[in-house]
Parts: structure tokens; sequence; C-alpha cells
């Protein structure tokens, strides 16, 4: 459906224009004193010293998700892999040793220099072993191959990092409820 | 040759050619309008504008001075590239271009009187210095006609770049010229009606004597302060080097310090436009409410008053250091150290300033009682009286030319560019018209009130 958006004429103290040319002369000032006699104010952040606010929310780097013992999450499914619209997860598959889990990723890794941050593969996960919520927005890597995150630096995390709440992140080893968590996993880490 | 030079009492001629001098204050306005162009733009846009170059000292570390230092990097940055000149250019010409607006930059500012004419006694001799470097009859047409003159700069910059986007550049810069010349001179008119003279130390003696410029011309002020942008092209009349059409116009094939002499050529020429607005509207060197010879009766007082409001700028800049460190103490940055050490020098130097400048000043109120002489039925003052004055004088005069410097930024940073046409439609066809009818009226007026010959 078309929709035709009517605009309303100026009328003729605005096409003098000089009277509207004061207007915007008033409201840049009004910036300008603002920036001048409260910088602190201003939106924008000198940014490697002082950093943006981020939320968890924000699709940034991914993380795997950890057992209490230690392992990821991962069950190998390859949904994640499936969904991904750029293609920049890639997963080797491998026997689990826990008997009551059948498989295990051997390589999980995904390529950051390919990678869309669209968050499908967060959303297709059916054990939510990945997440996109470590809040790091900005990596610098040598080379190429730096930037491909395989199963260690996916699992390098700190549950300190992330909010008491959050029971999965505190679950693995580290966090506040990773003793209650081990206690009902039953299983010593191998 | 020796009549010539014993005519003269010898602080004469060395005031005199100390005046020359006073040919580089556009170029230190340079200095000024870089960083007020770049932060102002900066604070307008909600952003911080640059602020991060810095140079370092023993203890106090990385001193940025607000962005300051920003200037010394750009223009070490254009010095020490290397100057090159594509193959189709024509030599001579190409490599001249940039050296002309630049030329007449320094030329051009010796008709502004920067004091009123000083008269004091040395000795035995009466001495008589005028305000500007060229003590001229003709005076605000001289500089009218050598501001112009810059265009021929542009022109020639296009021309031998053999570019057809210099070619419009330069070609649009000459339309320009041209046609808000005519605007500039007619605006001026009514202005040099009542003043009854060519000469601007005269017409600022008339703005002393009654009114302002901006008071009594203020269709003129307007009209002329447009044309003046205009002539200066700058946004938002910059078509001439209009970047979505013509790349950068007329010196689209220059870099380095060719392109640095274009580049300050125009803001010194922005400087120029200022002092003379300034000096034409805004009463000059003429300290606002307060006559001349008050100022001359008591120039202790003066001199101590004038250092009463730099220690008040002083504390006003203190108390934004302290009140924008106290807040950075409680901020998440982690250069906290490196800032709180770089404002500790800033308030150290502020805090040795107010003591030294306020016993000047207080001294200054006390002790400095001038003794004068009358000659011709006038109160003639020493040499210090007369420096002291124009010292006032040309501090008033720098602080007006610099609100107007401010305006050029501000205007520039708010109003949308004009389309080619819409800037001639302006020039020949509203402002010449205000102009033509401002005279006309400014002419009857006088002739009836002022009742003029």
């Amino acid at each position: 459906m078309v929709r035709q958006i009517k605009q309303k004429p100026m009328n003729w103290i605005e096409r003098l224009y000089i009277f509207e040319a004061f207007r915007g002369l008033f409201t840049t000032m009004k910036h300008y004193l603002r920036g001048f006699f409260r910088y602190e104010t201003l939106p924008t952040v000198p940014y490697p010293e002082m950093k943006p606010e981020i939320l968890p929310t924000y699709r940034a780097k991914h993380r795997l998700m950890l057992r209490p013992d230690g392992t990821p999450r991962c069950v190998a499914c390859f949904m994640c892999a499936a969904a991904c619209p750029a293609n920049c997860i890639y997963i080797e598959a491998d026997s689990s040793l826990d008997g009551r889990i059948e498989k295990k990723p051997s390589r999980f890794e995904i390529d950051h220099l390919v990678c869309v941050f669209c968050g499908l593969c967060v959303e297709a996960c059916p054990v939510d072993a990945i997440r996109m919520d470590t809040c790091d927005t900005s990596y610098v890597h040598r080379t190429r191959e730096d930037f491909i995150a395989n199963l260690e630096t996916l699992t390098q995390w700190n549950p300190n990092d992330y909010s008491q709440n959050d029971v999965l992140s505190q679950a693995a080893p580290g966090g506040i409820k990773n003793q209650q968590a081990l206690e009902s996993w039953k299983l010593r880490v191998y | 040759m020796m009549e010539i030079l014993t005519s003269r009492h010898w602080l004469e001629w060395a005031i005199t050619i100390a005046k020359f001098a006073f040919a580089f204050v556009p170029i230190g306005f340079i200095l000024l309008l870089i960083p007020l162009e770049r932060r102002g733009a900066g604070f307008i846009q909600d952003r911080q504008g640059p602020n991060r170059s810095y140079f370092k000292l023993p203890y106090f570390g990385r001193i940025r001075l607000f962005g300051w230092v920003q200037n010394a990097c750009d223009g070490l940055k254009l010095f020490f590239k290397e100057v090159y000149a594509p193959n189709h250019v024509h030599r001579i010409l190409f490599a001249l271009a940039p050296a002309i607006p630049f030329a007449i930059v320094l030329i051009s500012p010796c008709v502004i009187p920067w004091f009123a004419p000083m008269v004091f006694t040395f000795g035995d001799a009466v001495i008589r210095i005028p305000g500007q470097t060229v003590d001229s009859e003709v005076g605000v047409l001289l500089l009218f006609g050598l501001s112009s003159l810059s265009a021929y700069g542009a022109v020639l910059a296009g021309w031998a770049s053999n570019s057809k986007f210099s070619l419009l550049g330069g070609l649009r810069t000459s339309a320009m010229t041209i046609s808000y010349e005519v605007c500039l001179g007619l605006s001026l008119m009514g202005m040099l009606l009542l003043a009854g003279s060519f000469r601007i130390d005269e017409i600022i003696a008339w703005q002393d004597a009654h009114v302002w410029g901006i008071v009594a011309q203020p269709v003129a002020f307007f009209c002329f302060l447009i044309a003046m942008i205009a002539e200066t092209g700058r946004a938002p009349f910059d078509v001439a080097e209009g970047e979505p059409e013509l790349v950068a116009g007329f010196h689209t094939e220059y870099g380095a310090m060719q392109f640095g002499l274009f580049y300050m050529g125009e803001y010194s020429h922005i400087g120029i436009n200022s002092i003379l607005v300034a000096c034409l509207f805004l009463g000059g060197y003429s300290v606002p409410f307060v006559e001349m010879s008050t100022i001359q009766a008591n120039v202790g007082i003066s001199l101590g008053v004038l250092c009463g409001l730099i220690v008040l700028a002083l504390l006003a800049f203190l108390h934004m250091i302290y009140r924008y460190s106290r807040w950075y103490k409680t901020s998440s940055a982690s250069n906290k150290e490196v800032i709180l050490r770089e404002y500790s020098l800033y308030k150290l130097l502020a805090w040795a300033a107010v003591p030294v400048v306020l016993v000047l000043g207080i001294l200054s109120a006390l002790f400095f009682h001038p003794e004068y002489t009358i000659i011709n039925g006038e109160m003639v003052y020493g040499a210090g009286v007369a420096f002291g004055t124009a010292l006032i004088q040309l501090l008033t005069l720098l602080v007006k030319a610099c609100f107007f410097c401010w305006v050029w930024i501000w205007v520039r940073w708010t109003l949308p560019r004009f389309r080619y046409d819409h800037v001639m439609h302006l020039g020949w066809k509203v402002i010449l018209n205000i102009a033509l009818i401002n005279l006309v009226v400014t002419a009857v007026i006088a002739k009836l009130v002022l009742g003029g010959n």
C-alpha cells in the first residue's frame, strides 16, 4: 500500500529563511554551550579510556557454556552450524566419555572474520551451550588464523564476570553455584 | 634622504616600523580559528572534537592543551609531506597560485587601525602615531581591493591545475567574489555616508561619538556579514569547493603545504574580515561606554580594571578545571592519573598568574597617575599613557574580532549549503536590492536629520 505523506507547507516567516536561520543558530549555540560548560554530559566517551556500557543482551563474542565438571555443554548436534547463515561454525564430533551423553565436540571453531553476529546459533542450540553475552566487542589479533576461536578460547571465561542470577554461568567451575551443581551432576572431573 | 629621516623623531620611526608586526595578527588568528573550528564543530555536533594530540613535559606528562596541540600536528604533517605536482599542470602558475591568497593576507591588514591615533610627549617632542600601518585616505577601499585580489589565487589555481574540477571551482570562486564584492561595497556605503569618510579610524570615531554601526545600520550589518561570509567562500556559501560536485574545487590537485597555504589563507581571511566587521559595525577599538579621554585620564585604574578582568577569566578557567577534574576522579576512566596530572599544570599556572596579575593591577591603579601638558588646548600625556591606552584598545578590538570569528564558525556548522543558483539569487536579487534600498533610505534620513551637505 502506498502511503503518501503530505508535507506541511512553509508559512511566509519560514520562507523568509532568515528567522529560521536564527532559530538554527540558537539550537547549535545550545549544543556548543553544553559541550563547553558541561563537557562531561556529552553523549560520546573518550573510547579506549572510558568504555560504553554494553548490555548482556548485546550480541557480542561467543562463549561455550560449561558443565559443572568443566566440560563444554555442547553435544555436537550441529544445530548451530546448520543455522549459521555465514557458515562460520565448524564442528567435529567425538563419542562422549560420559555414558549419559552420546557425543561431544572434539573441535568447535567459530571464524570471527566470517561471523555476522546474527545470534541464530544461540537460538538454535537445544542445550543452551552457546551464548553471545560476553560483552566483548573489540578483539584484535595479528593473523587471520587467530580470529578463529576454538574450543579452548571459547570456554575461557570467568563466572565472576557474569550475573549471580545467571545460574548456568555460576554452575561452571569457579562459580558460586558450582559445588551445588556438582552434587546433582554426580560425576568426577576427568 | 636625511631630510626624510630627520623630519620625524626617532621614536616615531621606531614605532612606525614596529607597527609592521601587526601584519601577522591575521596569521595569529589561524592559531585561534583552527582549534575553535574543530572543537567548536565537535561541540555543536555533540562530539568531543580532536583532543588527543599531546606533547610531553617532564613531571606533568602528556599536555594536551585542550586540543590546541592539534594545530602543531596539522602544521607539521603538512610541512613534511612531499610537495607534489601532477604532470599535466602549468608548472609556474601552479606553484605561484597558493602564494597569492597568503601574500594578500599579509598586506591587507595594513589599513586597519589597531588603536586610536596616539599623541604623546616624549622629552620635548610631541609624537603622533596613526593607528594603522598605512595611513591612507582611501582606507576601506584599499582593503576591499586587496582582499578581493585573493580570488586570483583561486582562479590561477583552477586554471593551472588543468583539471575540470579545479577549473569549475576557480570559475565559481571568481563569480562569487565578483557578485558579493558588489553587495559588500554597497551595504557598507550607508556607514560611509554617515561617517563621511573612507578612513576606518574616522568611521570608528563617528561610532564612538554617536552609536555603534550595528545600531545605526542593522540592515547594512546583516547584508555586510552575509556578503563577507560568502566572500571568504565558507559554508553555507562554499560552492567554490563543494565536495559533492567538485571534489575540492580549485585546490583539488594540491597537496602538502601548497594546500596548507590555501587553507591558512582562508582562515586568515576570516580573521581580517572579522576585524573589519568589528571595526565598521562594532565600534572597533573603542571601549564600550567609556570615553577615550576618561581612559587616558585614569589610565592606571583602566589597566587595573583590565587586570581584574583577566583575573576573573583565570578564576573562571580554574573553576572549570576543578569541576571537570572532580568529575573525572569519580569516573571510570583508565587514564585518570594522566589527565589529573596534566590538569595540575594548568592549576599551577593559573594560580601562579592570579596573584601576579592582581598585584600588577592594584599597583597600576594606585601608583600610575599620568601627568599631562596642554598643547593647543588639548591635554597631551606621556608615552606610558599612550601605550597603556593603545594596549586596552588593541585588546578591545581583538575581543570583538574573536566574537566575529566565532560567528563564522557558528554559521558554518548551522546552516546547510546553498545551491549554486540560490547563492547567485541571494546575492544579486536579494542582498543587492536590500543594500541599495538601505543606502537610499540612509541617504534621505542623513540629509533630513543630520542636514549633511
